[in-house]
């Protein structure tokens, strides 16, 4: 949230996370340098690049990739998810420069085109043992090129969120192509049973949460209310709402979220505008329904953001009978102001 | 099979270069009129948006279009 755009949206926290993610990636690559002159001294220099490069983009691709999954199951990991965007960044360019090195040690001695050369030096496209493995890396780049090139708030709002988000759902074909490169490359030269059983593990890490979080949120959307004769849905009693957080129901095919703010109900559409964030996870700050993702803020009685901003979300008529909270299904349109009701 | 290959970095180098030509335009005069926040940007955050322009041109040519229709 701004009036114009920044280089990079920086502040204590991330500043502290990127300087955690700098020196993680120096520090292992250090550690495979070193361990690759001792156990292997006759290795030159450009491999050992390629190989702690590539390696590198593969873990932080991981664990770009168990980062949704895990705060969906446990919310104390949302930290992490504030600044993946920074990762994913990191990610490419670890796996550029893997790129570049292969391309430059590879593909420019001959007379072709790189690139061309990329796809062209082993026709052997019918094989799984003898496959052009490297043009699976060469279409996994791109893809990540194309994802991190738009990891810029500019690019969410211009492309609108819904096809950014779609472009970056391109990252489990990226990820699909990447396994594929590693085996297929590792078929055709020496074969690491180590390295394929982390990347054999790391598949089934990712598989695993992603369905437990799966299972997770079909729960909520399985939630069947009981309708009163106005046709309001019950859907908890006053006090499973803690203060300043909110419980999550799906009514009608959509997700809303209830919360409590100084005692008084309000409820409003659960997706935040930015990056379709849950914000009936986030809670309350300031008197600011706060996204858990990247911090955008409504307030809880109108769905608007406070001026100067202007993103809105649609809001919902709460009534309490007995002790229990009743939603009327039918939505308002975004930013429309509803008085908050008492418990 | 090394036609299709011919093709498709044909295809993928005039991609980069319409995206390269429509980005400098874009960044520097077009946005402005798509995106208000553009207009106090400074020149190195356009500089930053310029790769992801050049990969997404298409997308946003077509919003650049229907703003001007507006």
């Amino acid at each position: 949230m701004g009036l114009d755009y920044k280089l990079v949206l920086w502040n204590k926290h991330k500043k502290n996370y990127d300087k955690l993610i700098a020196l993680g990636m120096v520090l292992y690559l250090i550690v495979f340098f070193v361990l690759s002159l001792v156990t292997n001294a006759e290795m030159t220099a450009e491999t050992i690049i390629i190989r702690a490069f590539g390696s590198l983009a593969i873990i932080l691709l991981h664990l770009i990739l168990v980062i949704g999954p895990l705060t969906r199951l446990n919310p104390n990991y949302l930290p992490i998810l504030y600044n993946r965007r920074h990762l994913g960044v990191s990610m490419f360019l670890a796996a550029l420069i893997h790129g570049v090195f292969s391309t430059i040690n590879f593909h420019t001695l001959g007379s072709k085109n790189p690139i061309e050369s990329i796809f062209t030096s082993n026709m052997d496209y019918g094989s799984l043992t003898n496959f052009p493995f490297q043009v699976l890396g060469f279409l996994a780049l791109l893809i990540l090129f194309v994802m991190a090139s738009t990891s810029h708030d500019f690019f969410l709002k211009n492309l609108s969120p819904k096809i950014w988000k779609r472009l970056h759902m391109l990252v489990y074909l990226a990820y699909s192509l990447i396994v594929l490169h590693v085996f297929l490359g590792a078929f055709q030269q020496e074969t690491s049973p180590f390295a394929i059983g982390v990347l054999c593990l790391g598949f089934v890490l990712i598989t695993g949460l992603h369905l437990t979080a799966a299972f997770k949120e079909g729960k909520i959307d399985s939630f069947k209310a009981s309708k009163d004769s106005d046709g309001w849905l019950e859907v908890c009693t006053t006090g499973e709402i803690e203060e300043s957080r909110a419980k999550i129901f799906t009514v009608e095919g959509e997700r809303i979220a209830v919360f409590k703010n100084e005692g008084k109900l309000s409820a409003i559409h659960n997706v935040c505008k930015h990056q379709g964030g849950p914000l009936g996870e986030g809670k309350i700050v300031d008197g600011c329904i706060t996204c858990p993702w990247h911090g955008y803020q409504y307030l809880p009685h109108n769905g608007q953001s406070p001026p100067p901003f202007t993103e809105k979300v649609k809001t919902y008529q709460l009534k309490v009978v007995n002790g229990f909270v009743y939603v009327n299904p039918n939505a308002y349109e975004e930013g429309t102001e509803v008085t908050p009701i008492s418990c | 099979m090394e036609t299709v290959i011919n093709i498709f970095i044909i295809a993928l180098g005039l991609y980069f270069g319409l995206g390269l030509l429509f980005g400098l335009y874009f960044l520097f005069a077009g946005a402005t009129t798509i995106d208000p926040l553009m207009k106090e940007s400074k020149k190195v955050v356009r500089l930053l948006l310029l790769p992801g322009t050049i990969a997404t041109w298409p997308f946003l040519i077509g919003k650049l279009f229907q703003s001007k229709k507006v």
